[in-house]
């Protein structure tokens, strides 16, 4: 209590300096009572990735920089038919051909797929994005959220492993919208949400509850939601492939002293449909995707430095046979004149699906020669995202409130991801080091 | 499969019901009064909204794994 005295004028301006962080979302950890004050927020986003060419990095392939004998086109598609040929090229620069234009010329925008031409392509896939959020307190007792995401999508992309690079361009859209009932000991919340790039349509909806004990030093949570996707890549306009998700989540929140609080989540999906991509070599994947997650987060405030420490565990286990770990750490420090920093670090590891096709030996000796998985697998990828492999986030976040009313931030994120890092599974060391960089900037007001 | 998705959540309640109970042995019971610290926004789970927006867009389109914190949110024909 003395410190907290001491401390107050600490308080309201870490509260206030902080205030954009509290935006109620379905995450929540006390929320029997209605936002006091609405407010509308604007953030931007620049994402630029960037890849190693897998003869520079790969472990036995340094004089291979695919100059070689094999020009473009060597492997085709199995989905190839007479219209939708998507020639593949490799990084070894040779002019290509390579548009996946629909047939049908009535498709607005579709994704554009063509060959990249350049030899030394280190970046990879750029990504500018726009979002507004408005929340609205309603009569005290409801809220209204509802948030609009615009991006734009560009860049190289590779085919299998992490050659074989093919360029795009998409454009995505979203909007999602909740209403939340608050009552004396919980809140009850509905949401819905649309998403639209040119051959991806998701729309999803969720139901949830949260339950508080008299004192308010628990708090359950139960929620559902439904999620309908549509399919129809650029390369095969007419697929119509659907893909519907069933989750559930379940959780607690409690309060264990004055500086501690802890929450567990349990979720669980079911999905069923169209999990291939579409747009790579050897990929044919499982009609169906189960699910488990287990999330554990941690907030302490440190009364010294007036401090407060995020920490999060979450593991991931699905049928595709990925487990997951995730590490999540943020320190957020409060500072004078309403200025905040704060230092972020994340660790993760996955093992690689029961499916993945790891780079073959002739491969690595010159990456234009595509693995082919054996006759006898059913399912199989060469995406490197269902490889075996370990990733590193740093970043800081440095926001200032400018006045009762106005909050101004700014991200920075550097990300790196290698199979080496990987703490379990069968490591593909032949695929290229990855990593991305991103920035935010936003801006909010309350009223 | 939704009865399989039932017992796993009932499991799940179970198991978290006495995980809320073990916690309530740890120390005496916050009280109202101590709770100014807890409200600052930086102790809530919720964080910024489009700043989590983004990045678990980001991580979701990188890496196979993904969700944990809620339910719904659409999905993506991700790069």
């Amino acid at each position: 209590m003395t410190s907290i005295t001491k401390t107050t004028s600490n308080v309201v301006s870490a509260a206030i300096v902080t205030a954009a962080m509290a935006l109620p979302s379905l995450q929540f950890a006390c929320a029997d009572t209605a936002p006091e004050r609405g407010i509308v927020s604007f953030k931007y986003l620049n994402y630029q990735e960037s890849q190693g060419s897998l003869s520079q990095y790969s472990s036995s392939s340094s004089s291979s920089s695919s100059s070689s004998t094999s020009s473009s086109g060597k492997v085709h598609s199995e989905n190839d038919n007479d219209n939708h040929a998507i020639w593949i090229d490799t990084i070894s620069g040779a002019t290509a051909v390579a548009t996946s234009t629909a047939t049908t010329p009535t498709v607005v925008t579709p994704k554009t797929l063509s060959t990249t031409t350049s030899s030394t392509a280190h970046d990879r896939i750029s990504v500018n994005a726009y979002s507004v959020m408005a929340l609205v307190p309603i009569a005290g007792v409801w809220s209204f959220g509802t948030t609009y995401i615009s991006d734009s999508v560009s860049g190289a992309s590779p085919t299998y492993h992490t050659s074989g690079l093919t360029t795009m361009h998409d454009a995505r859209q979203s909007v999602d919208a909740q209403l939340t009932r608050y009552f004396s000991s919980g809140n009850v919340s509905a949401g819905t949400s649309y998403s639209k790039e040119s051959d991806y349509l998701s729309r999803s909806y969720s139901l949830q509850g949260s339950l508080s004990t008299e004192d308010k030093n628990t708090i359950f949570t139960l929620g559902g939601s439904l999620t309908d996707d549509t399919i129809n890549p650029s390369t095969m306009p007419n697929l119509n492939a659907k893909k519907t998700t069933h989750a559930g989540l379940i959780g607690i929140t409690r309060v264990l002293t004055k500086n501690d609080i802890v929450q567990f989540n349990l979720g669980y999906s079911e999905g069923e449909g169209y999990y291939s991509d579409p747009y790579k070599y050897y990929d044919n994947r499982p009609g169906h995707r189960n699910n488990t997650t287990a999330l554990a987060r941690w907030n302490h405030h440190f009364e010294g430095t007036d401090g407060t420490v995020h920490l999060s565990y979450r593991y991931y286990s699905d049928t595709f046979g990925i487990r997951a770990h995730t590490l999540d750490t943020e320190y957020v420090q409060p500072l004078q004149n309403g200025w905040a920093v704060t230092p972020l670090l994340r660790l993760y590891t996955q093992n690689e699906a029961d499916f993945y096709i790891a780079t073959g030996a002739a491969e690595k000796a010159d990456p234009t020669v595509i693995t082919a998985p054996p006759l006898s697998a059913t399912y199989y990828s060469e995406d490197q995202r269902l490889s075996a492999m370990g990733a590193l986030t740093v970043g800081l976040k440095v926001s200032k409130q400018l006045n009762h009313d106005w909050l101004v931030d700014a991200k920075v994120e550097f990300y790196e991801q290698r199979s080496q890092w990987a703490l379990s599974g069968k490591a593909d060391t032949a695929l290229a080091p990855f990593s991305a960089r991103s920035i935010q900037l936003g801006i909010s007001r309350e009223f | 499969m939704k009865k399989n998705l039932f017992i796993k959540s009932l499991h799940a309640l179970i198991f978290l019901i006495v995980l809320a109970m073990s916690g309530c042995s740890m120390g005496p019971a916050v009280q109202p009064w101590e709770k100014e610290t807890l409200a600052r926004p930086e102790m809530t789970f919720g964080g910024d909204k489009l700043d989590t927006g983004y990045t678990e867009h980001i991580y979701s389109s990188k890496e196979a794994a993904s969700g944990g914190a809620g339910v719904g949110g659409g999905g993506c024909g991700c790069n």
